[in-house]
């Protein structure tokens, strides 16, 4: 795993989350910002992503992580039903 | 493979084969019929038309010399002349009118002694070497003077003439003997009618009247840009292809579709056997109407050159020489790769890139093998690094990834904005249509930094030109949102019936807000208020106001948020849903709308249908008989990421130079330096080819049967003309690769491939090759509901209902200028070259830009002590490159600009990582650099030229052990 690949998920993470918090409260653009990583982002981009919410020091925006956190949720959900 | 002979194919359409003199008349005539009789025969033609085509019509043929129906008519040569019965003399049927009642009569002694006189004038002055005359059996002058019965020349030869005047031979394509002229300004009026750019001029009156380039220049060194529609207008040998006179006149003919812009022309390709000597723009093109431009008319010389790939390669490593292997070693070479990598390294470890220049049946194969064989969503295409912002904004917004219009819907505009295009000379088919509605009175607001040639149209009136500052679009979109809402110039009517009314509400109060007024946002996008005012005025009020963009729309941090902002602003003003208005991309490649539509993105299957959609994916895992991968896929920029981390191990890239084209090439260099299995399918050893393992040589347009799909959802037949050079079709080499994988795929014909499509993509199950026969070209949607095709979408509803206002919050790209780089690079295409050049710089369209240079304006350059043609060095935070500077006024002062069609500029060593929020799409348009005088090439450009050497070396080598 190369830091570098994961710092640019998270910088394309916080731009999505950027351009899709304007004219939403922040529980609505949480959803639409994990919705759209649902449906463009490849399977290991998006658990490359969620690897890195349990690290420190990783430059998450509060949106962002928000709409992480919601991803990392119902990619452990898929995993369940999968098992 | 079993070639059809398909007779249709053979024949050109007979309704587009006959000359009828003047064109169809005018929108404003021609709805009333009107009675006349022309030799006794009643004929019955939409008011407005002229007498010579009522007669035409009837196939009653007149003579004539100065009138085509491509033009207006002129009644200069007088040969077309006719009696009225109660009208005096004997006026031009060409410029007369038809009028109810009137009776006419084209033939008798008065008026065949009349013709003859006048050709006899003509021929007076005429060379009579018609039988090594380059246009002996094409020339309406010889068949004018066999149709009027000219026998002898009482004048002599010997009087004042022009037989000697001299050549003019500067074109590459075209000769211009004004020795053979008749002075029937066709060539004139070809020339600013049909083409817009008034390069040509009648000089000198009465017998010194002569047709000039420019200010009595060479064509070359005139504003001529070589579209070559005064070739084509000529009736003589005064304006000649070359390869006309170099081959003779063709003997037979094939309506195809140029593989050039997303335009996507009509041509007949004019043979003899198997070499094509001309390509003529189709009259009965529903995209040009008989119009082409430099590219599509001249240069197809590169499908016979000798650089062609003809024999597949292979080797074990890039730095070993090729060697020349069968079809069936190289295609079971490459299976066993792709197969062992994925049994190491997982089945996600692969993928491929499907083609923009290829037909919509090569393209849906590609991404069918993918999805299919490799069992992954690992497909990406071109789209991605320039249209994709167009997908997501318009989905978005309006519920379909397309274009809304028919190009001949500009025809019908009031006002038009252009952002961040620039149609005369990337779409310049569709630049000339701009540029004929222009004249006709329709107002023009140009959005770019720089002052594009649109902008230079003769007899325009008014034209408002926004210089805005790279990377500030939303800013400036938002600005016009702002003028349409706050003071009053909304649709509320549409805006009521047809939105989605909560979204836009939010729309309008985040719109509304001073903080986008054209005055806050001056300081961000460096437009004065009041014009960005008056251009908001403008759009709102006109009547129909349209909206085209282009790539300084989508490549940009910000692309798909732009888009949005478009759709917002046509949907707030009810400028979507009829003829004369829309949102219109103009797509680049010849057939980059049609990879979209064949699911070429991750994310989506064949017709903009997600992945994840269990129907959808059902149908498609039934009719291919596999379980298909319900998440997205990789996309070309997350390839290259996963390749250099080690992940990603095989690319199979069929016709796209990505080593070229794509933004910050060291990162795409080391990126294919980590595969373990590159496979290129290409016409050339373009610059990925460099890299690759496997090398399987593809064909070109004329070397297959097909479709390709334009910027306006037309889908236009591509027709086989010469045999494949390397044996195969493109996708018969995707069909084998297939096989070997162990995934079956039997087609015979691509016509089988597109009756698949037709199953399972909604958008076009009313699409067939038989129909596509019927109609010429369809325009989808074309199904059930819409049998015919969809010319003007959203007509009454939108795919999601209700048009959808999107919020487009401005946000700053990260690329930002500062000390260190004080200037921003935009990137862009000239009229001559296209892309990466593959193709154009294998042709004579080299002579008008042999070299990629890097434009700036006075002031930077003086601030540097740059003059014109120094070696510049241009730095970003991505890399170095060297070119030649062009001190520019079309620059801004502190924007400089390039393109990207040599490989050894390495534009793309400049361009960065940054990219579309939404999709990925590289911000090229965007680059903060520093210039500064230098004086040999960069470090990138040595190592460039050292590995290009050893490639083509290695290529060399295989030819020649070759047995």
């Amino acid at each position: 795993m190369s830091t570098n690949n994961d710092a640019n998920l998270i910088r394309m993470t916080n731009q999505i989350a950027t351009n899709l918090g304007g004219g939403r409260d922040e529980e609505t653009a949480a959803a639409a910002v994990c919705r759209h990583l649902e449906t463009f982002w490849a399977r290991p981009m998006k658990q490359r992503l969620v690897a890195n919410l349990a690290l420190e020091g990783i430059e998450f925006s509060p949106l962002a992580r928000r709409a992480t956190t919601l991803l990392a949720a119902k990619l452990s959900e898929q995993q369940s039903i999968t098992r | 493979m079993i070639g059809h002979f398909d007779p249709k194919q053979h024949a050109k359409n007979a309704a587009h084969g006959k000359d009828l003199g003047t064109p169809f008349p005018p929108q404003a005539l021609g709805t009333a019929l009107v009675n006349l009789e022309i030799d006794g025969v009643t004929i019955s033609v939409p008011e407005g038309t002229s007498v010579l085509r009522a007669a035409a019509l009837a196939d009653i043929n007149i003579p004539k010399l100065c009138a085509t129906d491509s033009l207006e008519p002129f009644g200069s040569c007088r040969l077309c002349a006719v009696q009225v019965e109660g009208r005096r003399g004997l006026p031009a049927s060409c410029t007369t009118p038809v009028a109810e009642g009137m009776k006419v009569t084209t033939q008798n002694e008065r008026l065949a002694k009349l013709r003859r006189n006048v050709m006899e004038l003509y021929i007076s002055d005429h060379p009579l070497d018609c039988l090594t005359c380059p246009a002996n059996g094409d020339c309406e002058l010889q068949d004018m003077a066999g149709s009027v019965g000219l026998r002898e020349v009482r004048y002599g030869f010997e009087g004042e003439n022009h037989l000697e005047a001299a050549k003019d031979e500067s074109n590459p394509y075209f000769s211009f003997d004004p020795s053979k002229c008749i002075v029937c300004s066709r060539c004139v009026r070809a020339c600013e009618e049909v083409q817009g750019t008034f390069a040509l001029t009648i000089d000198g009156r009465g017998f010194d009247s002569k047709v000039s380039a420019g200010q009595d220049e060479a064509f070359m060194d005139s504003d001529c840009v070589s579209c070559g529609a005064c070739v084509q207008a000529c009736p003589t040998a005064t304006l000649m292809e070359n390869s006309v006179i170099d081959h003779g006149v063709p003997d037979r003919s094939v309506v195809t579709t140029c593989a050039y812009c997303g335009v996507g022309c009509s041509f007949e390709a004019q043979m003899k056997g198997d070499k094509l000597v001309r390509m003529v723009p189709y009259k009965g093109g529903d995209a040009n109407h008989g119009h082409s431009c430099v590219k599509g008319r001249f240069a197809f010389g590169y499908a016979t050159h000798p650089d062609r790939l003809t024999t597949p390669m292979i080797r074990e490593s890039i730095d070993q020489p090729w060697r020349e292997a069968s079809w069936e070693e190289a295609i079971g070479f490459a299976a066993s790769r792709l197969k062992a990598i994925q049994a190491e390294h997982g089945r996600e470890s692969i993928g491929g890139i499907t083609s923009s220049r290829c037909t919509n049946e090569e393209t849906y194969l590609v991404q069918k093998l993918i999805r299919a064989a490799f069992g992954n969503n690992n497909t990406d295409t071109c789209a991605r690094v320039c249209h994709s912002p167009t997908g997501y904004g318009l989905k978005t917004t309006l519920g379909e990834s397309a274009g809304t219009q028919t190009f001949d819907s500009v025809m019908k505009a009031d006002a038009i904005i252009v952002i961040g295009a620039n149609p005369t000379d990337a779409h310049p088919v569709f630049g000339s249509l701009m540029r004929k509605r222009l004249r006709q009175g329709a107002k023009l607001i140009v959005a770019d930094p720089r002052y594009i040639d649109l902008l230079k149209t003769p007899h325009l009136s008014e034209a408002q030109h926004l210089p805005l500052r790279p990377g500030t679009n939303v800013a400036l979109i938002n600005a016009l949102g702002h003028v349409v809402v706050t003071e009053g110039l909304e649709d509320k009517a549409f805006v009521t019936k047809r939105c989605d009314t909560e979204a836009y509400q939010s729309w309008r109060d985040f719109i509304a807000d001073p903080r986008h007024s054209p005055e806050a946002s001056e300081m961000i996008t460096g437009v004065p208020a009041e014009a960005v005012r008056q251009a908001a005025r403008t759009y709102a009020t006109a009547g129909n106001g349209a909206i085209y963009y282009g790539l300084g729309v989508t490549e940009h941090s910000q692309g798909s948020t732009m888009v949005m902002g478009i759709a917002n602003l046509a949907l707030a003003t009810g400028n979507i849903g009829r003829e004369g208005v829309g949102v219109n991309p103009l797509r680049g490649q010849n057939n980059v709308q049609g990879s979209c539509d064949m699911g070429s993105f991750p994310h989506e299957l064949p017709g903009y249908q997600h992945v994840a959609d269990p129907i959808a994916r059902g149908r498609f895992e039934a009719a291919w008989g596999v379980t298909l991968d319900n998440e997205p896929g990789l996309r070309i920029p997350n390839m290259f990421d996963a390749a250099i981390e080690g992940s990603f191990k095989a690319l199979y890239v069929q016709g796209e130079d990505i080593a070229q084209s794509d933004p910050n090439t060291q990162h795409v260099e080391a990126a294919l330096r980590s595969l373990d299995c590159l496979i290129v399918q290409d016409i050339f050893l373009n610059e990925t080819a460099k890299f690759a393992h496997v090398l399987l040589p593809g064909s070109s347009f004329l070397e297959k049967d097909g479709t390709f799909t334009n910027a306006e959802r037309r889908i236009n037949r591509v027709r086989k003309v010469m045999p494949a050079v390397a044996g195969k079709q493109d996708w018969e080499i995707t069909q084998d690769l297939a096989n070997a994988l162990g995934y079956p795929m039997h087609y015979t014909h691509p016509s089988e491939i597109m009756d698949e499509i037709a199953t399972l993509t909604p958008s076009f199950t009313g699409v067939s090759y038989a129909k596509l026969e019927e109609y010429g070209s369809l325009q989808w949607p074309c199904n059930d509901e819409h049998p015919q095709g969809m010319p003007t979408m959203h007509e009454t509803t939108f795919p999601i209902g209700l048009g959808r206002f999107a919020i487009t919050e401005y946000v700053a790209t990260e690329e930002r200028t500062n000390r260190r780089f004080p200037l921003l690079l935009t990137t862009g295409r000239i009229l001559s070259q296209y892309n990466v050049g593959a193709q154009t710089r294998r042709t004579d369209n080299q002579q008008w830009h042999n070299e990629d240079v890097l434009e700036l304006h006075p002031s930077d350059a003086e601030l540097r002590g740059v003059h014109d043609g120094d070696w510049l060095g241009i730095t970003s935070r991505s890399g170095q490159t060297v070119l030649r500077a062009r001190l520019s006024e079309r620059m801004q002062p502190g924007v400089v600009y390039t393109t990207f069609h040599h490989p050894g500029s390495g534009a793309n060593v400049i361009t960065t990582d940054n990219s579309d929020w939404a999709t990925n799409c590289p911000e090229y348009k965007v680059t903060a650099v520093q210039v500064e005088k230098v004086s040999q090439p960069s470090a990138w450009q040595q190592r460039f030229s050292a590995f290009d050497q050893a490639q083509k070396k290695h290529l060399a080598k295989a030819q020649q052990e070759a047995p």
